[in-house]
C-alpha cells in the first residue's frame, strides 16, 4: 500500500471513528424527542403552589387551555392539593401505583426521595438535555447519578425577611442587618409590646424555614449531608449553634407570644396589619406582601447575619418542580406539556399572573421593572442552597419542626434540641436502611 | 336393555325427614349470615394477614422481629402509646358526665327535647369543623382567652393548644365535649325504658333524688354504661386520630405533645415512607385494642344472657 493509500485508509478510519464518537456523544447527551401521539390522551396533574404563589391557579388553567389548543387530542385534569395533603396524597397514590401523571414536588430531598423509591421517571429520560439545561436549580438539587428527577417550575427565593420601616422608625429603629442588631431591636420593641418578628409554628413548616435561614448561615449543603450519613454530627458547633440563636430570639422576646398557637399564614397577618416589624414569607409571595403594605415601606432582605459562614447573609434558592410518575402511560406527552410550559409565552404569563420568577434562564429579567421583584430574583441567581431540602423529610418533621416548637414555647433549650436532632438522625439511619447509601450517592 | 345405576349412586329418601328439616332449621340462620360473614372475614382477615406479613418484612425481605424491635424502642411510639393511655382517663369522666346529663334530662319535664338536641349536637358535628372552631377559639389571643382576660381571669388565659404541657388535656376536654352526647343519649334511652312503676315504688318508699338514681336507676343502667365505657376506651386507644390530625395540622404538636399511636402509624406509612414500621405499629395497636374488644364481647354476651333470662 502506497502512502496515498495509507493516508486514505487512516483518514477513512479516523472519519468512521469520529462519526461514531460524535453519534455516541450525541445519543448520550441529547435524547431525540419522540413524535407525540395523536390518539386521545388524558393526563392528570396534582399540583400545589397557589398557596405561596397566588395566581398560579390562573396560570395552570390558561396553560392547560393553550396546550390543549396546540394538541387537541390531549386533555389535562388538574387538582390543587393542600399543604398537609400534598405528600401523603402522593404516597397513597404511589402505594397503589395509580394516580397522577404529573405530580408537584418541592426541590431537593422532596424530589430525590420519590426518585430513589422508584415512584417517578427521571425527566431527563424524556426531556432533551439542551432544553433541561435552561431549568434553574435542576442540577443543584434534582440531579442524581447523571439523571434529573423533576423539572423545575418556578423559583422560590428562600426565604426573604420583610421589614417594615414605618413600624421600626416609629420607635427610632433601623432595619437590623446583623444578629446583634436584631436582638437589640427585639429588646426595644418587646418593651413596647410589639413583636419584632411575626411567625406561626403550629403547622410545623415554618420550623423548616427557620432551620434553613438561620441554620444555613454556618454550614453548606455538603456539611448537612455529611451529618445525615454520620460523618459529622448535628451536635457539632457549626450544626448546633443555630439552635442557640433560636433560643436567643425566644429569650429576647422577638416573636409574637402566640407563635405556637398560630399557623404561619395567620401570623403573617400581624405584619400586614402593622402589629409586627418583620416577618418571613415565601419568596414568590414576597412582592405581594410588599405591595399590600406599600413597597416603599418595605425592605426585602436575607435573615440578619450571625455567622461568618459561606452563605451567611445570602438568600437561599430552590425551585418548585413537577415530576412524571413511573406509572404514567403517557410519559412523553407529560414531558411535552412540561416543555410547553417553559416556552416564552408561558414564562411571561407566569410572571404576569403570579409576580414570581419562572425557573428558566430564558426568562428575560429586563422585563421586571418592580425593584422589589428584581432584587428578589437577582438574589436567587445564584442563591445559597436551601438547607431543608438536603435533610431527610422525616428528620425535618420529627426533629426540626418539633424542636423549633419546643424551643419557641420555652420548654426546651437550644442545646437539648441539637442533641435530639442528632438522636433522631441516628435512629433514622437504622429505620431507613437505604438512607446512607442514597445520600452518599447524591452527595458525590 | 337399560342398565340401572349402582345402588350407592341411587337417591334414597332419608328415613327420617323430620330430622333433616330440624338440622336445617338450626343451621338456617348461619346459612343466611354466611355470605356477609365471608365478606367480613375476607376484608378484615385479609387485612390482618397482610399486616402480619408486612410487619415481618423490609422491602419484601424477611427480617424477623427487627421491625418490632425498632418500633418498640422508638421513643416517639412509646410517647404516642402513653398519650393513648392518658386519654383513657377521660373515659370515667365521660361516663359520669353522661350519666348525670341523662338523669337531668330525664328529670327535666319542660324543654327536654331542646336540651337533648343541645347535648347531642356536638356528637353529630364533623370533627374537621370542631378542629377549625376550637383551633381559633383556643388560640393564645383567641376568643376564650379574650373573654377570660376581660373578666379579670388573666391567669386562666393559657396557651391551650400551643403549650406542650396543656395541649393533651385541652384535646381531652374537646373529646369529652364531643363524646358526652353519645353517652347521654345512650343512657337516656335505657333510662326511659325503665318501668315507671319501679321508680314510683322507690319514691313511695321514701327514696329522694340521689338515692333513687344511685340505688335504683344506676344498677338498671349497668349494661349500657359498661358498653359505653368499652366503646369509649376503644375510641381513646384507636380512634382519636381525627381530633389530633385536624387540631395540630397533622403534626401531633407542639413538639410531640399530642402524638397518638394512629398518627404515628399514619406518619410512618404516608409521610415517612415506612409501610413496614406502620404495619408493625398497627399490629401492636390491634393487640392493645383486642383487650377491649374481648371485654366488649363478654359484656354483650352477659347482657344477652340477662335479656333471655328475663
Amino acid at each position: 500500500m502506497n502512502i496515498r493509500g495509507k493516508a486514505f485508509a487512516v483518514g477513512s478510519a479516523a472519519a468512521v471513528l469520529l462519526t461514531s464518537l460524535s453519534f455516541i456523544g450525541a445519543s448520550a447527551s441529547v435524547k431525540p424527542s419522540k413524535a407525540i401521539t395523536t390518539k386521545p390522551v388524558t393526563l392528570t396533574m396534582w399540583w400545589w403552589g397557589e398557596q405561596e404563589a397566588p395566581g398560579a391557579q390562573a396560570w395552570v388553567d390558561a396553560t392547560v387551555k393553550a396546550y390543549q389548543k396546540k394538541r387537541p387530542n390531549v386533555t389535562i385534569k388538574t387538582v390543587l392539593q393542600t399543604t398537609d395533603g400534598l405528600m401523603p396524597g402522593f404516597a397513597a397514590a404511589a402505594a397503589a401505583k395509580s394516580g397522577p401523571d404529573l405530580q408537584y414536588f418541592w426541590g431537593g430531598i422532596y424530589s430525590q426521595q420519590p426518585g430513589w423509591d422508584g415512584q417517578i421517571s427521571p425527566v431527563s429520560d424524556h426531556i432533551p438535555a439542551d432544553e433541561l439545561k435552561h431549568y434553574i436549580n435542576a442540577t443543584t438539587e434534582l440531579s442524581f447519578q447523571g439523571k434529573i428527577w423533576t423539572a423545575p417550575w418556578y423559583v422560590n427565593p428562600s426565604f426573604p425577611v420583610l421589614a417594615r420601616t414605618d413600624v421600626l422608625s416609629k420607635y427610632n429603629l433601623k432595619v437590623p442587618k446583623t444578629w446583634t442588631d436584631l436582638l437589640k431591636v427585639c429588646d426595644v420593641l418587646s418593651k413596647e409590646g410589639v413583636p419584632t418578628l411575626a411567625g406561626g409554628v403550629k403547622d410545623g413548616w415554618f420550623g423548616g424555614w427557620l432551620y434553613s435561614i438561620i441554620g444555613g448561615q454556618s454550614v453548606t449543603n455538603k456539611d448537612v449531608v455529611a451529618a445525615v450519613v454520620g460523618k459529622q454530627k448535628f451536635t457539632d458547633a457549626k450544626h448546633a449553634d443555630w439552635w442557640t440563636r433560636l433560643q436567643e430570639t425566644k429569650d429576647r422576646k422577638c416573636w409574637n407570644s402566640d407563635i405556637n398557637s398560630l399557623e404561619l399564614y395567620q401570623a403573617q397577618q400581624l405584619w400586614k396589619d402593622g402589629k409586627a416589624a418583620m416577618t418571613v414569607v415565601a419568596g414568590p409571595d414576597a412582592p405581594n406582601f410588599a405591595n399590600a403594605v406599600g413597597a416603599s415601606k418595605v425592605v426585602v432582605m436575607a435573615m440578619p447575619k450571625w455567622s461568618t459562614g459561606k452563605f451567611a447573609g445570602k438568600m437561599g434558592s430552590t425551585s418548585q418542580t413537577i415530576g412524571i410518575t413511573k406509572w404514567s402511560k403517557n410519559k412523553d406527552v407529560a414531558a411535552d406539556f412540561l416543555m410547553f410550559s417553559h416556552e416564552k409565552a408561558q414564562l411571561n404569563s407566569w410572571y404576569k399572573l403570579t409576580g414570581s420568577m419562572p425557573a428558566d434562564d430564558r426568562f428575560d429579567l429586563n422585563t421586571v421593572k418592580d425593584p422589589v421583584k428584581k432584587a428578589l430574583f437577582q438574589s436567587a441567581l445564584p442563591g445559597a442552597p436551601y438547607l431543608e431540602n438536603f435533610i431527610p423529610a422525616q428528620l425535618d418533621a420529627d426533629a426540626v419542626f418539633t424542636n423549633v416548637q419546643l424551643v419557641l414555647a420555652g420548654t426546651k433549650t437550644g442545646k437539648a434540641a441539637a442533641a435530639d436532632m442528632q438522636a433522631v438522625m441516628e435512629r433514622l439511619r437504622k429505620t431507613d436502611r437505604s438512607l446512607v447509601k442514597n445520600f452518599t450517592a447524591w452527595n458525590k | 336393555m337399560i342398565k340401572t345405576a349402582p345402588s350407592e349412586y341411587r337417591f334414597t329418601a332419608p328415613r327420617n325427614l323430620g330430622a333433616v328439616f330440624g338440622r336445617l332449621r338450626t343451621s338456617g340462620p348461619f346459612l343466611w349470615v354466611l355470605p356477609a360473614g365471608l365478606c367480613v372475614l375476607f376484608i378484615f382477615g385479609y387485612s390482618v394477614v397482610d399486616l402480619v406479613q408486612q410487619s415481618f418484612k423490609y422491602e419484601g425481605d424477611w427480617v424477623g422481629f427487627e421491625n418490632f424491635s425498632l418500633v418498640l424502642t422508638d421513643p416517639l411510639f412509646r410517647t404516642a402509646m402513653s398519650h393513648n393511655f392518658l386519654l383513657l382517663f377521660t373515659v370515667p369522666i365521660l361516663s359520669v358526665m353522661s350519666f348525670i346529663c341523662a338523669v337531668l334530662l330525664f328529670e327535666t319535664r319542660k324543654g327536654m327535647k331542646f336540651y337533648r338536641s343541645a347535648v347531642f349536637l356536638p356528637y353529630i358535628l364533623p370533627i374537621p369543623v370542631i378542629g377549625v372552631v376550637f383551633g381559633q377559639l383556643l388560640q393564645l389571643n383567641g376568643a376564650l382567652n379574650s373573654a377570660l382576660r376581660a373578666m379579670g381571669f388573666e391567669s386562666l388565659a393559657l396557651d391551650w393548644l400551643g403549650d406542650p404541657k396543656q395541649a393533651l388535656w385541652t384535646m381531652s376536654g374537646i373529646i369529652i365535649w364531643k363524646e358526652v352526647g353519645f353517652g347521654t343519649i345512650l343512657i337516656l334511652a335505657r333510662l326511659i325504658s325503665i318501668p315507671l312503676e319501679t321508680l314510683e315504688a322507690a319514691r313511695i318508699d321514701g327514696a329522694g333524688f340521689f338515692r333513687l338514681h344511685l340505688k335504683v336507676t344506676l344498677p338498671q343502667l349497668r349494661p349500657v354504661i359498661l358498653f359505653y365505657i368499652i366503646n369509649e376506651s376503644i375510641v381513646m386507644v384507636s380512634w382519636v386520630f381525627n381530633y389530633v390530625y385536624v387540631m395540630t395540622n397533622g403534626q401531633g404538636g407542639p413538639g410531640n405533645a399530642t402524638v397518638v399511636s394512629e398518627l404515628y402509624i399514619y406518619r410512618s406509612a404516608f409521610q415517612n415512607n415506612s409501610p413496614e414500621l406502620a404495619a408493625t405499629a398497627a399490629l401492636l395497636l390491634l393487640l392493645a385494642t383486642l383487650v377491649f374488644i374481648i371485654g366488649f364481647f363478654r359484656i354483650q354476651r352477659n347482657a344477652s344472657k340477662g335479656v333471655f333470662d328475663d
